[in-house]
């Protein structure tokens, strides 16, 4: 191969060279996985030396090895033009090894939208010790000091010698990178070759540029290797069994008609834990079905599996009952001043309380993993977003060493925070281990569905008052939040070990507060597992709390008929947020008007027209949100018609890349805005398909997202984006349709016979 | 086991097919010779399988993807005698002898097809997981209807759903293979 084009790319071939080189191909379509040589240990490489993040081949490609994952982001691309610019390579001839344990420095999770900003960081600086390794490399090549060279796409010249130039794959000559370059901490936190010296952002010319992604061609062919096609040798098919309720346990198994089944293997019992393998993938979902594994599961004791008659959750419309009852700690997020004094006396003062419900990833593809577990190692293909935390669970899980564990990385469906990808790994991990083969394991819809960490139910309270100029003089928002961190695993959990892996967490402070009030009280009630398990969801708990804020600030200018974003501008000092504010204002248009709280005109049954504002800072990303919105006041549809969002994330890599996260993120947010709610009974999710689980479709979307980048500068810093554009919207919404029709929505999903019903 | 040659008895509910009888002789694996892209596959599964684990599995297509397993994503999407087809609920029985195409055999001489491209060109992926069933709807939908406008492409694909909402770029996509779009306007 003498190229790698952006089709190929994710596929490169590291070439083998005397053995120096690590050789593989990732992976072409049906090719085993296995092609991966045997490491001797699985331990992943010493980040102090250059080869653990890059590589120069002898056809002048060059490999990046990040243990950060590609999620559907663009991460990959974007991590790539990062080392890129500071290699002096063409992006088009770099690949990216991505999260394989034994071939990738742990960089941390991939999660939290920190992957620009703290693996940015780390592969600059190592990729800029690698372009001054090459220039060493080259210095005693031409036998000339380095200040004389030039490096440039991939080539090292003599500075006015044109005669004098080399490429950095003969320079290399297919010998490992072994320089060592420094490397201190761990994670996110790790700082790595600190010595070397970065460009100045204003140099940059791949950093800013919307490159294609390398990911996207082979996603569009069918040539792209999802964790879901990988195979290996000898792989056999395995599919969970899950309790009927959440916590019913095991009582009995009828698996005589199991045996039937053309290519059934075995029942794989332990405990609480239920599964079935089988030598193809449709004679597991037969025995599965067989067991019970169906969309309309018809009760706990229905069929040849006998479940205890579980009946421990809440009920679903008392849930923010239970969230308030339930026992926590509580941390102050702002005070300042006496809230109580300052409602006392107050001209205007408002209350209000704001629900949002259990909702979930709902991933396209749900949750697979292949584990291959042996008597003393185990290796693992994994869409994981935390690969090397993983790796360190399934040591737990099993009992053997992490260094005798390996994980293999591939991209799996997008799944916006963890969604069953962990917890597959340990199904698997225990259904290899008791049949002694590759096992791969697919959850099925109602298993993802029905078992995946939810974003949790929150219950906000504020009180506000306004004063007669116009001034929020109090200011009240007191949260209740379930835990969106618990990492213990499902499997776990059903042998009875649920602590031996991961913890349960709390629920966290989840806001920021830029805003200025001379009184104000913001307390978040931090809680633990509150009925089902949940974990972190799309800025998690940050767009439940977004909402609050920022439709409550709506209704106080509503209430004391001001412009929504004056009154913001007005207790705001934040340089960042009221340039977001403005930018937004600017490019929609925005006219200086109260919230109407009335439809402008109508026969009654003709649509309703409104707009509304909001605007989040997350970390340190400021973004605020315009949108259009139109109202059916005979069906109660809310129909988004323009999004107008003005981002502020620091120096921007890939301008396109962020373009399309941002859709993704308004796109998914009015989803889950309008629609989206976990519905469940006393045992189980009921939720459990597309029909109980609506997302957004075609016909919904709006008919323009303009987005507007701010302070895109090199004075700022990379920050992250994968997350924060999702948080102003249910608000934006909320505003907009108050505006459209005077009706206050303070509960999601805003669907219509909710709407219609509030309207009448 | 005599091979399967009566004629099938299934009823048709939407993409759906639910198969009535027969259960005995379905159930077991058999060869079956399926026309996939061009050519004539020989699988050996079981009659009352559903065609996207052939596909996949058996005969190593990766382009359909799993997604529900009840017709109501998209993501598992072929297109069957010239129809777009939710493969993960049609039996093997009911596509044997139909013409399938998958995503894979959209490509011409190894090229990304018109509308494939128009995807790479829009950078209409996010994850991706859902973007056959996207290709292949639009594709069929375009094979029929070639100058659709917005709202017939947004009708098109509205059984398709995309989690990533990616939707935008998708339609745009579409677009410009509808001759409406950037490409149309930059030849």
């Amino acid at each position: 191969m003498n190229s790698i084009s952006p089709t190929l790319s994710r596929r490169s071939v590291l070439k083998a060279s005397s053995g120096l080189v690590i050789a593989f191909s990732l992976f072409a379509p049906g090719e085993a996985a296995a092609a991966l040589p045997p490491t001797p240990d699985g331990v992943p490489p010493d980040a102090a030396k250059l080869y653990a993040w890059l590589a120069v081949h002898p056809d002048d490609t060059a490999t990046l090895f990040t243990g950060k994952v590609e999620v559907g982001t663009g991460a990959e691309t974007a991590l790539a033009q990062i080392a890129a610019e500071e290699l002096d390579f063409p992006i088009d001839r770099m690949g990216v090894v991505m999260g394989t344990t034994s071939l990738t420095v742990n960089q941390g999770p991939t999660y939290g939208s920190m992957t620009i900003r703290y693996a940015g960081p780390q592969i600059r600086h190592a990729a800029a010790a690698g372009r001054q390794a090459l220039l060493d490399l080259a210095a005693a090549h031409f036998k000339v000091k380095a200040d004389r060279l030039v490096a440039k796409d991939g080539r090292i010249s003599v500075q006015g010698d044109a005669h004098r130039a080399i490429s950095y794959g003969r320079l290399v000559d297919g010998k490992r990178l072994d320089m060592t370059i420094g490397a201190a901490g761990k994670g996110f936190g790790m700082k790595v070759a600190p010595n070397a010296r970065v460009k100045n952002p204003a140099t940059y010319t791949v950093v800013g540029k919307s490159v294609m992604r390398k990911d996207i061609p082979a996603k569009i062919t069918g040539a792209y290797t999802y964790i879901q096609d990988v195979k290996v040798p000898g792989m056999l098919h395995g599919r969970v069994v899950r309790p009927y309720g959440v916590r019913s346990t095991l009582i009995s198994v009828d698996d005589g008609g199991l045996k039937d089944i053309p290519g059934f293997v075995r029942l794989v019992r332990r405990d609480n834990f239920l599964g079935v393998v089988a030598e193809t993938e449709w004679g597991a979902i037969q025995a599965a079905e067989k067991l019970g594994s169906v969309l309309h599961a018809k009760g706990p004791a229905a069929g040849p599996v006998k479940w205890s008659d579980w009946q421990g959750l809440p009920a679903m419309d008392a849930i923010w009952h239970t969230v308030r009852e339930t026992a926590g700690t509580d941390t102050t997020v702002a005070k300042t001043g006496s809230v109580d004094t300052a409602l006392h006396g107050a001209a205007k003062v408002l209350k209000a309380t704001y629900r949002t419900p259990f909702q979930m990833h709902a991933s396209i593809g749900p949750s697979c993993a292949i584990a291959e577990v042996g008597k003393d190692r185990a290796t693992f293909w994994s869409s994981t977003q935390m690969p090397h935390e993983a790796r360190h669970d399934m040591a737990k899980l099993l009992g053997i060493p992490a260094d005798r564990i390996e994980l293999n990385w591939f991209e799996g469906s997008g799944a916006y925070g963890r969604n069953g990808f962990d917890h597959v790994n340990a199904d698997a991990a225990l259904m290899s281990q008791a049949v002694g083969k590759p096992v791969r394991v697919q959850w099925m819809r109602w298993d993802e569905n029905g078992w995946e960490p939810k974003g949790p139910p929150i219950v906000q309270d504020l009180a506000g008052a306004v004063d007669a100029h116009g001034n929020v003089t109090a200011w009240r928002h007191h949260m209740w939040i379930p835990t969106t961190s618990d990492t213990e695993l499902i499997a776990a959990e059903l042998i009875g070990k649920p602590r031996i892996v991961g913890s349960v967490g709390r629920g966290s402070p989840a806001i920021t507060y830029a805003y200025h009030f001379s009184n104000a009280d913001v307390t978040s009630h931090g809680e633990g597992r509150v009925g089902l398990l949940t974990a972190w969801l799309r800025s998690p708990a940050q767009f439940e709390t977004t909402f609050a804020m920022e439709a409550f600030i709506d209704e106080l200018a509503a209430a004391s008929g001001q412009d929504p974003l004056a009154l913001r501008l007005k207790h705001l000092t934040d340089k960042r947020a009221v340039d977001v504010l403005q930018a937004a204002a600017k490019a929609y248009g925005w006219q200086a008007r109260p919230p109407r709280g009335k439809p402008a005109s109508g026969d009654g049954n003709a649509p309703l027209h409104g707009r509304g504002i909001a605007w989040a800072n997350r970390d340190d990303v400021r973004v605020a949100t315009i949108v259009d919105v139109t109202v059916d006041p005979t069906s109660g549809a809310i129909r988004v018609t323009r999004a107008v969002v003005a981002h502020d994330c620091g120096l921007v890599v890939n301008p396109d890349g962020l373009k399309n996260q941002i859709e993704g993120n308004v796109i998914q947010s009015i989803s889950r805005t309008l629609h989206e709610e976990v519905t469940f009974d006393h045992s189980r999710v009921t939720s459990l398909d597309w029909i109980g689980y609506p997302i957004l479709r075609f016909e919904e979307v709006p008919d323009r997202i303009d987005i507007v980048l701010v302070n895109n500068s090199p004075e700022y810093p990379s920050y992250g984006a994968g997350e924060p554009s999702t948080c102003p919207t249910a608000a934006v919404i909320s505003n907009a349709v108050y505006d459209a029709t005077g009706v206050r929505l303070r509960q999601t999903p805003f669907r219509p016979n909710r709407v219609k019903a509030a309207m009448t | 086991m005599a091979p399967f040659t009566r004629p099938m008895v299934a009823r048709k509910l939407g993409y759906r097919y639910v198969l009535t009888g027969l259960k005995q002789e379905l159930g077991m694996p058999q060869k079956i010779i399926l026309n996939i892209n061009g050519k004539d596959r020989t699988v050996e599964a079981e009659p009352d399988s559903m065609l996207l684990y052939a596909l996949r599995d058996n005969l190593g297509l990766h382009g359909p993807k799993f997604g529900c397993g009840l017709s109501e994503c998209g993501a598992c999407t072929v297109i069957l005698g010239g129809a777009a087809i939710h493969s993960c609920v049609t039996p093997l029985a009911a596509a044997k002898g139909q013409k399938i195409t998958t995503l894979e055999g959209l490509a011409k001489d190894g090229k990304p097809n018109a509308l494939q491209q128009a995807f790479i060109d829009e950078q209409a992926a996010q994850c991706g997981y859902c973007i056959n069933g996207m290709i292949m709807t639009a594709q069929a939908f375009l094979d029929q209807h070639p100058k659709p406008d917005r709202d017939q492409i947004k009708q098109a694909l509205n059984g398709n759903l995309c989690r990533c909402g990616t939707h935008m770029r998708i339609i745009r996509a579409v677009e410009r293979v509808a001759g409406h779009g950037a490409t149309q306007e930059a030849q």
